[in-house]
C-alpha cells in the first residue's frame, strides 16, 4: 500500500542546470478562482491560489504538517479551553502597513461573520481576546486539541486597507474592493486580475520568508476543456497544468521534456445509501421496502466490487483501495481496521439469499459525471460488477451542480461521494458524513442517507475534546469499526492526484491538491542551457 | 418602411421579453446555485439564509419582475459566483465573440459562394466532385473533434499556431480587439476554421442547390435563346435570383455561427460570451445566464430584421407582399 | 424512347452514377446493421450484466493484444467495439429522424401558413422562430432535460431521456424549415399557377399542400439531409456539453463523446471507430439526399 508520500521532484537535466535566474512561470487549472478574498467562498480552488497571497497563524507544509506562518508559536491556555498564539514581529503587508494583533482580531472577525463562508471553521469559538500587539488568545467552548489544524486556510487581512476600501465583510451581492484586490502579507501579489481569463502574480519583495522560488512573474489561466489544456502544456504554451486525465498520464509520460506527477488525493470515494428511506425509489421489482436497510445486503453490495480490477483498467494502477473514509496516514486513521471488504460475489450472493432476495433486486445508482476522475465510468463498472451478483442497478448520471440538490432531496437507492477531510483528521467525516443529521448542532450535514448510531454520535464529542492522542485514536479506532461493521458507506479508493509539467520545473505536489508558488523554480531548458552556454564563449 | 421598422420593433421587444420569461421560468431546473456558491462546510443554517438573501425562495413572478424590471433600468445583476457585475462581464466578452462569428462567416462567404457558383456551374469537374466530398466529410464530423484535431496538428505537432486564448488584444475605447496584433490574428485562425467549416458547406451546397435550379429556369433559357452573353447571365440574372434563400440563410447561418461558437470557444478557450455561458451554466449562475440570454435574443431580433429589409430590398415582389 | 427515359431518369442517372451506388450501398448496410443490430451483434452494450471490466482496452484484432472474440476492440467498460457502434447508429438513427421529423412538420407547416397568409399569423410565427432562434440549441435541450427531471416522477425519467433529447433536437431545428419553406413560399404566391388555384376557389390547405409545397421542395430537401446529419452531430455536441445521453445506453456521439478522452492515450479505436462509421453513415445520407433532390425536382419533367 502507498503511503501517503511527497512528490517533490527535481528535475534532473543530463547537461549543467543553469537555475537561480529569475523566470516566467505559466500554469493553467480548469477551474478559476471566483474571488481574491479569502474568506467570501471556502472553495479548494479560490484557497489553493490565495494561499499564494494572503497567509494565516498556522501553514501546512510541503509534508501536510502544521507550521507557524504568522504565528512563530503557540500553545493552550492556561485558565481556559483555547490556544495563545504568539504571533511574528515586523511582518508587512504588501501596502507596506504593520501587521499585529489587531489585524488577527479584524479578521477573526470578518471571518465569522455571517457574510463569510468560512465561518464554519470558527463555530467552537467562544471569544477572542487581543492580549498584547503580538499575543491573541482563541477561546472555545471546549477543549479543542485539534483547532490550530483546523484554521489552516483562515488568512489575514489588514484592518487599515479594508476599512479603507469598504471590504469589511465579504460581498454578498456586489463585489467589493477584496474580490478583485489583495493586500496579504505572503509572498506573492496579484498584478493584474481578469477573471476567468488570466490573472498574474508577482513576488512580493517584502516578504519575511526566505524565497525558495525563482518566479518573476506568474501567470494563471483557466483551461476548462481537458484535451486543450493538455495540448497548451505539450506546445509549451504552459509550464504546468493540475489536473490532466488519467488516460493522458503515458502521453505525457512518453514525451520529451515533460514528465508527470502522481500522488494520492486525500479524498476518498465512497458509495452511500438511503439508510432512512422506507422503500426503494427506483427499483421494478422491490415496492414497500428497502433491501438496504438490512446490513447484509449492504455488505453483499461492498463485496460485490472488484477494486483490482477498477485500478487496472479504469484508474491504471494509480489508485489505492480504501477501508475508511479518510486515507492512510492521515492523523486518525485506524490501523486497527484496515481491511477493506474483500471482492466475493459468492459470499455476496450469498448474503442476499439469507436477506431473502436470492435473485438479487433492482435498484438506482446516482452519480455524477463531471465531479471527480472517472467518476462515470467508475460508476457504470460498478453497475456492471452489482449486475453480476444481481443486483441490477439502473445508473442515472448527471453534472454536479443538479447533484446536490437530487441527494438533498433523496432522489436515490445508491450514491457516490468523494469526500476529502478538511481539518486532515478523521473527525472530520465522522462530523459530516456519520453522524446523525442535526442542523441546530451542524452535525452530519453531508450524511445524505441518513445513518445514524447512537455508539458514534455519543463518541464524537469525546473525541473533539479528548488531549490523550492514544486514548483519542482508540475512540476512532471504535467508530471505524462501527461504521464497518453495519457497511455505512464503502469506501472504495482514494483519488489519485495527477499533475502534469515540464521537465525543467520543480515544484511539490501537496496532498490536498494545493499549488503553492513559492516551492517552484523553473530550471533553464536544456535547449536554451545549451545557447546560454554557447553565448559564454 | 418606417411603419414597417416600427411595427418590427415592437414585435421584437415581445420577443424579448418572451425568452426573459421562458428563460427564467426554465432556471429552476438548471440545479442550485447555493450550492455552487459554498463550501462543502457550510452548514444547511447558512445556506438557507444566502438563499433568502437572494431572493431565491421568493416566489417566480416577483423575482421576474424583479429581473425585468431591473433590467430595463439599466441594472443587471451580479453575478453569483464572482461577484462583478453581469453587464460588465457580458461587454467585456462581446468584441472576442463577434470577432470570431464575423471572420468565421466571412471565411465561409468567401469560400462557400464561388464554390456554390464553380460546382453549379461545372457539375461533372473533377474538382467538384473533391469539393464536395471533402465538404461532405467536413460536415460530418462533430465540431469539437474538428476543433481539438486542429489543435493538435497545428498547436502541438508543428507548433505554429497558439492552443489556446486570444493572442495580444489592442484597447480601442470599449473594445478591446485582437485583429490589429499578429499573435490575435495567430490565435484567431483555428477556431474561426473550426467555427466556418460548418457554415461554408452549408452555404456552398444551397448557393449550388439555387443556382442549378435557377440554371434551368425559363427565363435564363429565353435570355440564353435571345444571345445573351453566357457571363452576364450567369452573373447578373442567375445569381440575384439565388439570393432570396441564400440571403435567408446567411441571416440563419449568423444565428448559427453564435450558437456553435458556444463549443467553438469551449474547445479554444476562447473568452467570448459563449465560454462565458457555458461556465454560467456549470456553476448556476443565474444572473449570468438570464443577461447572455437576453442579449442573444437582442442579437438575434437585429439580425433578423436586417435580413428581412434585404429581401424586400432585394425581391421587388416581396414589397408589394410587404405593403398589403 | 424518350418518354420512358424520361419517366425512368431518376433510375438511370442513378445506375450510372458511381457514388450514388456507393453511397446507397454503404446507407444500406449500416441502416440494416443497426436495425438487426440485437441479432447481430456479440454484446447487448445497453446490458450491464454482459461485458466486464476485465475485457476493458482491449485493440482491434491486428495489434497486439487483442482477443479475437472482439474484432475492433473494446472500449474502457469491456464493451465490444462492434457492437457498440450497431446499437449506438441504430439510436442516432432514431434520434435524428424523430427529431428531424418533427422538426419539418412543425417548421414546414408554419413556414407554409405563414407565407400563405402573410400578415399577423406571419408575424407572429416569425416571432415565435426568433424566441427559438434566440434560445442556442444547448440551452433548448439544457431547459428541456430540466422540465422533464422536475415534472416527471423520478422513475421514468431515465427510460424518457431519448424522448427529451428528440424534442430539444427537434425545437432547435424546425426553424431553418419554417423559415426557408416562409421564404420561398412567398415566391411561388406570386406565381400564376397559385394566383389561379386560388381564383378557383380551392381551399387553403390544398393550395398549400398540393400546389405549393411540391415546388419548394428543392431547398427544404437539401436541409433535411443536411439536418439530419445535423441532428445526429447535435446529439454528440451536447454530449461533449455534458447533456446529452448518459453513457451507459450511448448513441454515436456519445461514444464519440466518450471516445475523445482517449484520442492521445494510445487507444485511438474508441474514437476513431465510432467517428469513422459516424461519418460514413452521414456521408452516405448527404449523397442519398442530393440524388433524392435532383429526382424530386418537378423541374427536371
Amino acid at each position: 500500500m502507498k503511503i501517503l508520500k511527497l512528490a517533490f521532484i527535481g528535475g534532473a537535466m543530463g547537461l549543467t542546470a543553469f537555475s537561480a535566474s529569475a523566470e516566467t512561470f505559466r500554469w493553467a487549472s480548469n477551474t478559476d478562482p471566483q474571488t481574491m478574498d479569502p474568506h467570501a467562498v471556502n472553495s479548494a480552488p479560490v484557497l489553493s491560489f490565495l494561499n499564494n497571497i494572503y497567509e494565516g497563524l498556522v501553514r501546512r507544509n510541503q509534508g501536510m504538517s502544521i507550521e507557524g506562518s504568522l504565528a512563530q508559536s503557540w500553545e493552550p491556555l492556561s485558565d481556559d479551553n483555547g490556544w495563545r498564539f504568539n504571533l511574528r514581529e515586523g511582518v508587512t503587508f504588501q501596502d507596506g502597513s504593520l501587521f499585529n494583533s489587531e489585524d488577527v482580531m479584524f479578521s477573526y472577525e470578518r471571518a465569522s461573520s455571517e457574510a463569510a463562508d468560512v465561518r464554519s471553521w470558527f463555530a467552537p469559538v467562544k471569544e477572542v481576546r487581543v492580549v498584547d500587539d503580538y499575543t491573541i488568545d482563541f477561546v472555545t467552548n471546549a477543549p479543542n486539541p485539534l483547532f490550530p489544524d483546523s484554521i489552516a486556510n483562515f488568512m489575514i487581512l489588514d484592518k487599515g486597507w479594508a476599512e479603507a476600501n469598504g471590504a469589511e465583510l465579504p460581498a454578498r451581492d456586489a463585489e467589493n474592493f477584496a474580490t478583485m484586490n489583495v493586500n496579504g502579507t505572503g509572498p506573492f501579489t496579484v498584478t493584474s486580475r481578469d477573471p476567468g481569463i488570466k490573472t498574474v502574480l508577482t513576488p512580493n519583495a517584502g516578504w519575511w520568508g526566505a524565497a525558495e522560488h525563482n518566479v518573476s512573474e506568474a501567470i494563471f489561466t483557466p483551461i476548462g476543456n481537458a484535451a486543450t489544456g493538455l495540448a497548451a502544456l505539450l506546445s509549451g504554451e504552459i509550464d504546468f497544468i493540475q489536473p490532466i486525465p488519467l488516460q493522458d498520464v503515458t502521453q505525457v509520460e512518453g514525451r520529451n521534456g515533460f514528465k508527470v506527477l502522481e500522488g494520492e488525493e486525500t479524498r476518498v470515494i465512497m458509495f452511500g445509501f438511503g439508510h432512512e428511506h422506507e422503500e426503494l425509489l427506483y427499483s421494478s421489482d422491490v415496492t414497500g421496502a428497502n433491501p438496504f436497510q438490512d446490513v447484509r445486503v449492504r455488505q453483499a453490495a461492498a463485496h460485490a466490487i472488484d477494486i483490482a480490477s477498477i485500478d487496472r483498467v479504469l484508474f491504471r494502477g494509480k489508485i489505492d483501495g480504501a477501508s475508511q473514509l479518510v486515507p492512510a496516514g492521515i492523523s486518525g486513521y485506524s490501523e486497527a481496521n484496515s481491511t477493506r471488504p474483500a471482492y466475493d460475489p459468492e459470499r455476496a450472493k450469498a448474503l442476499l439469499t439469507e436477506a431473502g432476495y436470492p435473485n438479487g433486486f433492482s435498484f438506482g445508482l446516482k452519480c455524477p459525471n463531471d465531479r471527480y476522475i472517472n467518476d462515470e465510468a467508475l460508476c457504470r463498472a460498478a453497475a456492471s460488477m452489482f449486475a453480476a451478483v444481481g443486483l441490477n442497478a439502473e445508473l442515472s448520471t448527471g453534472p454536479v451542480r443538479d447533484y446536490w440538490p437530487q441527494l438533498r432531496e433523496d432522489a436515490f437507492d445508491m450514491y457516490l461521494l468523494g469526500w476529502s477531510p478538511g481539518t486532515f483528521d478523521m473527525e472530520h467525516p465522522i462530523r459530516f458524513l456519520l453522524s446523525t443529521p442535526n442542523s441546530e448542532k451542524k452535525l452530519g450535514s453531508w450524511n445524505f442517507g441518513g445513518y445514524s448510531n447512537q455508539r458514534v454520535d455519543t463518541l464524537l464529542p469525546s473525541i473533539q475534546q479528548e488531549i490523550d492522542p492514544e486514548k483519542r485514536q482508540a475512540m476512532v479506532d471504535e467508530v471505524v469499526a462501527i461504521t464497518q461493521a453495519e457497511a455505512a458507506y464503502i469506501p472504495l479508493y482514494t483519488q489519485p492526484l495527477i499533475w502534469a509539467a515540464k521537465d525543467n520545473i520543480d515544484l511539490t505536489q501537496r496532498a490536498d491538491n494545493f499549488f503553492m508558488l513559492r516551492w517552484v523554480t523553473v530550471n533553464l531548458s536544456e535547449i536554451r542551457a545549451k545557447r546560454r552556454w554557447f553565448i559564454l564563449l | 418602411m418606417v411603419y414597417f421598422i416600427v411595427k418590427r420593433m415592437i414585435q421584437s421587444v415581445f420577443v424579448m421579453l418572451a425568452v426573459a420569461f421562458l428563460a427564467f421560468s426554465l432556471f429552476r431546473f438548471v440545479g442550485d446555485p447555493i450550492t455552487q456558491m459554498t463550501g462543502v462546510e457550510t452548514s444547511v443554517v447558512d445556506q438557507e439564509r444566502l438563499r433568502e438573501e437572494l431572493g431565491l425562495n421568493d416566489p417566480f413572478v416577483s423575482q421576474f419582475i424583479r429581473f425585468t424590471g431591473d433590467m430595463l433600468q439599466g441594472d443587471f445583476g451580479y453575478s453569483y459566483r464572482t461577484r462583478q457585475p453581469v453587464a460588465d462581464m457580458i461587454t467585456e466578452r462581446v468584441p472576442a465573440t463577434l470577432e470570431l462569428g464575423v471572420v468565421a462567416l466571412i471565411i465561409s462567404l468567401l469560400v462557400g459562394v464561388p464554390a456554390g457558383v464553380y460546382t453549379a456551374l461545372k457539375p461533372r469537374g473533377i474538382w467538384t466532385q473533391t469539393i464536395l466530398m471533402t465538404t461532405l466529410v467536413g460536415v460530418s464530423v462533430p465540431t469539437f473533434v474538428i476543433g481539438i484535431m486542429l489543435i493538435f496538428l497545428f498547436g502541438v505537432q508543428l507548433g505554429w499556431l497558439p492552443t489556446f486564448g486570444r493572442g495580444g488584444t489592442v484597447q480601442i475605447g470599449n473594445w478591446e480587439s485582437s485583429l490589429f496584433t499578429f499573435s490575435g490574428w495567430r490565435a484567431l485562425l483555428l477556431p474561426a476554421i473550426t467555427l466556418g467549416v460548418y457554415q461554408l458547406t452549408l452555404t456552398m451546397r444551397l448557393v449550388r442547390a439555387e443556382m442549378m435550379e435557377v440554371m434551368r429556369s425559363d427565363y435564363i433559357r429565353f435570355a440564353m435563346a435571345r444571345g445573351v452573353p453566357m457571363r452576364k447571365l450567369h452573373y447578373k440574372h442567375a445569381m440575384v435570383n439565388t439570393m432570396v434563400p441564400v440571403i435567408t440563410i446567411i441571416g440563419l447561418q449568423f444565428g448559427g455561427v453564435i450558437a456553435f461558437s458556444i463549443v467553438t470557444e469551449s474547445v479554444f478557450q476562447w473568452p467570448g460570451m459563449g465560454l462565458l455561458f457555458l461556465e454560467s451554466i456549470r456553476f448556476v449562475d443565474i444572473p449570468v445566464m438570464g443577461v447572455y440570454l437576453v442579449v442573444i435574443a437582442f442579437f438575434f431580433v437585429l439580425v433578423n430584421l436586417v435580413v428581412d429589409l434585404l429581401y424586400v430590398a432585394i425581391d421587388p415582389r416581396l414589397r408589394l407582399r410587404e405593403l398589403e | 424512347m424518350i418518354a420512358f427515359l424520361k419517366k425512368y431518369e431518376g433510375l438511370w442517372l442513378f445506375v450510372h452514377s458511381p457514388s450514388a451506388i456507393v453511397a446507397a450501398m454503404v446507407a444500406t448496410l449500416i441502416i440494416l446493421g443497426a436495425i438487426f443490430a440485437s441479432w447481430i451483434a456479440l454484446v447487448n452494450p445497453y446490458d450491464l450484466a454482459s461485458f466486464s471490466l476485465f475485457d476493458g482496452l482491449l485493440p482491434p484484432v491486428w495489434q497486439d493484444g487483442a482477443n479475437p472474440k472482439y474484432l475492433l476492440g473494446t472500449d474502457d467498460q469491456g464493451r465490444d467495439m462492434i457492437s457498440a457502434i450497431l446499437y449506438g447508429a441504430r439510436l442516432s438513427l432514431i434520434i435524428g429522424l424523430s427529431a428531424l421529423t418533427i422538426a419539418a412538420v412543425i417548421g414546414v407547416g408554419l413556414g407554409l401558413a405563414a407565407g400563405y397568409y402573410g400578415g399577423r399569423f406571419d408575424a407572429v410565427v416569425m416571432r415565435i422562430a426568433d424566441v427559438q432562434l434566440a434560445l442556442p440549441a444547448i440551452l433548448t435541450a439544457l431547459l428541456i432535460d430540466g422540465i422533464a427531471r422536475g415534472i416527471l416522477p423520478a422513475a421514468i425519467q431515465q427510460d424518457l431521456r431519448v424522448a427529451v433529447l428528440t424534442l430539444a433536437i427537434a425545437l432547435s431545428l424546425w426553424v431553418n424549415f419554417a423559415r426557408t419553406a416562409r421564404a420561398t413560399t412567398f415566391v411561388q404566391m406570386n406565381k400564376e399557377y397559385v394566383q389561379a388555384a386560388i381564383m378557383m376557389g380551392q381551399r387553403p390547405s390544398r393550395v398549400m399542400f398540393v400546389h405549393i409545397l411540391p415546388n419548394i421542395l428543392g431547398p427544404l430537401l437539401v436541409i433535411m439531409t443536411v439536418d439530419l446529419a445535423s441532428a445526429i452531430l447535435l446529439e454528440a455536441t451536447l454530449s461533449f456539453l455534458g447533456i446529452g445521453l448518459p453513457a451507459d445506453s450511448p448513441s454515436l456521439g456519445t461514444l464519440i463523446r466518450i471516445g475523445m478522452q482517449f484520442m492521445l492515450s494510445g487507444e485511438w479505436w474508441i474514437l476513431w471507430i465510432p467517428t469513422l462509421f459516424l461519418i460514413a453513415l452521414v456521408v452516405s445520407i448527404n449523397i442519398l439526399g442530393d440524388f433524392l433532390r435532383d429526382i424530386f425536382n418537378p423541374r427536371l419533367r
